[in-house]
């Protein structure tokens, strides 16, 4: 026998109270790494949907939360145009739009508007139909997760903020905020959106050259700050690196907190329930601790004993917990409500998060219980009935 | 050494207990000394301190006053008195005090955890060859609720025999078993205390345990009331 079969053998003595605290635990413990998983995704979208199309910097109207809320005047991007050491400059209007589906039911969903020339059209894969070019009026692209949900496909007219257009393509992204997106040609964006000549941001690109690029990005970026409109004030233009545009964004600021509180909340629970059932253990079997420690058993063993339960009770949660939390994204992302703001799965370095909290939960919830068992007297424990 | 523990395994010296209410004196100023291999009956009325005495000699309490030596060496100066309990004391109890949830064979392996290192397969397979010494060869994986009271006591005997340790403690041994079962375990005891050359201190209330002993203590009221032997120094004489 080894030690940790008899640490197994304690647990399945009482078969329903573990189940019921691994699974009261698992419970916890998955909504602690689905909601970390899916703050962790929407980080790594609206990272990827920059950084995997070479961008380093990006602007929008200073003191907006989100690129929703920003509004640029587009003439704005002759001038930075002009800069010095730019390569490319993308612009987009993005904002939330009503779809309409089949059955009469909007559904909000992102929009983007690009202008022919964007760099993004380049990496969208085209599953059906064809890319939106210049002179194309009415006609709209899908992302395949809406498309999916709306069960359209090209030549079948969809409904944007109650003006029917034309689906002449569905495509992939290598980012789910644009497979959950619609996208048009920007002056119809702006139409839609009665945003005339207006973008949201745009996206720097900055020459590669030789030289320190840390250095020219932020000499680029400080011009495009310092920019003056035609009456000479200032455009009121913050242009950030990927990271930092990441970092600021409320949207995921507000998502970061809400996890970590939510977190914090199930990780308290779990060690309240945890400690609740080792102390129990520990109560229930005073005899038989005693009689242990009568036959030569130190008080690290005991103590080794008690932690060693707490953590594989936290473990087999962890375990549970995370399967739950893999099936509980992929049934979230599978709903049209959110298929365009949420990727399925969870991160391989959350799981592991996952799991180095359930340890934390094993060893905080089971310490008092463990060294309250490892202080009991023999002679005293022996005689506990 | 001046107190006489030079030529025992164990020697308890005026030894002192009162229990935290500070109104039972439960031991009262006990010396004795304890050979390789003897076999000692402590008996005495319920309540004069046997158990007590017990105990402290097995280093699971300690005394308020007094020493116990082992080898000559006080144990109150020893930093670690769990492996000293582990490896040199077996104990056998009244209520055999074994794990509901382990069949004998694991329950046999459970003092192993702090013997000498072994591998899993070999604590199996002293607690196989152990089992077998007392008899349950067969029952090895039997868990205590399938096994008889008497098997039960004999597989706990097995289990204090598993760090062969040199010293055995045995609180009322045949307290819960019928006479046929405590005539068993009683030749049992003698025939490993023999065989392995084990001291032995059995704490009893019956005649029948404390005349097999090579020699038999009575206590009262705390207190050492008959040796069987005059201590420090003289000849044994055995009763």
């Amino acid at each position: 026998m080894y030690f940790s079969s008899f640490i197994l053998k304690n647990l399945t003595r009482r078969p329903i109270r573990t189940s019921l605290t691994v699974l009261g635990l698992a419970v916890a413990v998955g909504s602690m790494i689905a909601l970390l998983g899916i703050s962790d995704n929407v980080e790594r979208g609206v990272t990827d949907s920059f950084e995997r199309r070479g961008v380093d910097l990006v602007a929008m109207e200073k003191g907006k939360p989100n690129q929703t809320d920003s509004d640029i005047d587009e003439k704005i991007v002759e001038r930075v145009l002009q800069i010095e050491g730019i390569e490319s400059v993308d612009v987009a209007l993005a904002g939330l739009i009503d779809v309409t589906r089949g059955s009469g039911a909007t559904i909000p969903a992102l929009s983007f508007g690009w202008p022919p020339s964007n760099g993004g059209f380049k990496d969208l894969k085209i599953l059906q139909g064809r890319k939106l070019e210049a002179g194309d009026v009415a006609k709209a692209m899908l992302g395949f997760n809406i498309a999916s949900h709306l069960k359209m496909n090209v030549g079948d007219q969809v409904v944007l903020q109650g003006e029917p257009f034309e689906v002449i393509g569905v495509f992939e992204s290598f980012t789910v905020f644009e497979n959950g997106a619609v996208i048009t040609l920007l002056d119809e964006a702006q139409r839609l959106a009665s945003r005339p000549n207006r973008i949201s941001g745009f996206s720097v690109r900055v020459k590669k050259s030789t030289g320190d690029l840390a250095a020219k990005v932020e000499d680029v970026r400080l011009k495009i700050e310092a920019l003056k409109d035609s009456d000479g004030r200032p455009t009121r233009i913050a242009a950030q690196t990927v990271r930092d545009y990441v970092d600021d964004s409320s949207h995921i600021k507000i998502l970061r907190a809400l996890v970590w509180m939510v977190s914090v909340i199930a990780i308290a629970i779990s060690i309240i329930s945890m400690l609740n059932t080792m102390v129990m253990a520990v109560l229930e079997r005073t005899q038989e601790i005693g009689i242990l420690r009568a036959i030569g058993w130190t008080r690290a063993r005991i103590i080794k004993m008690i932690l060693g339960e707490s953590i594989l009770i936290g473990l087999a949660a962890g375990v549970i917990g995370t399967i739950g939390a893999l099936v509980a994204t992929h049934t979230l992302a599978a709903s049209p409500r959110v298929s365009g703001f949420i990727e399925p799965g969870v991160s391989f370095r959350v799981i592991l998060q996952g799991f180095a909290l359930t340890a934390l939960i094993g060893i905080l919830g089971g310490a008092y219980p463990a060294f309250r068992a490892a202080r009991l007297l023999p002679t005293e424990a022996i005689r506990h009935d | 050494m001046t107190n006489g523990s030079a030529e025992y395994l164990l020697f308890a010296s005026d030894l002192h207990k009162t229990y935290p209410d500070g109104k039972v004196h439960a031991l009262n100023g006990i010396t004795l000394g304890v050979r390789e291999a003897e076999y000692i009956a402590i008996t005495g009325p319920s309540g004069c301190g046997k158990s007590t005495l017990l105990n402290l000699l097995g280093v699971l309490d300690r005394p308020d006053s007094g020493e116990v030596f082992f080898r000559n060496e006080p144990l109150s100066k020893s930093r670690d008195l769990d492996r000293f309990r582990a490896r040199q004391i077996g104990f056998v109890f009244q209520s055999f005090f074994l794990l509901p949830a382990l069949t004998a064979r694991e329950n046999v392996q459970v003092p192993m955890f702090e013997g000498p290192p072994l591998s899993g397969r070999e604590r199996e397979k002293k607690a196989d060859s152990l089992l077998e010494l007392v008899g349950m060869g067969g029952r090895a994986t039997h868990r205590p609720m399938q096994l008889s009271v008497g098997e039960r006591q004999r597989v706990a005997l097995a289990r204090a025999l598993a760090n062969d340790p040199i010293l055995l403690l045995a609180d009322e041994p045949t307290g819960n078993l019928d006479s046929e079962n405590a005539s068993r375990v009683l030749d049992l005891l003698n025939l490993l205390q023999r065989e392995r050359h084990l001291a032995m201190i059995v704490v009893t209330h019956s005649s029948e345990v404390a005349e097999r002993a090579d020699r038999i203590v009575r206590m009262k009221d705390g207190r050492v009331i008959d040796d069987g032997v005059m201590l420090a120094g003289s000849a044994a004489t055995r009763i």
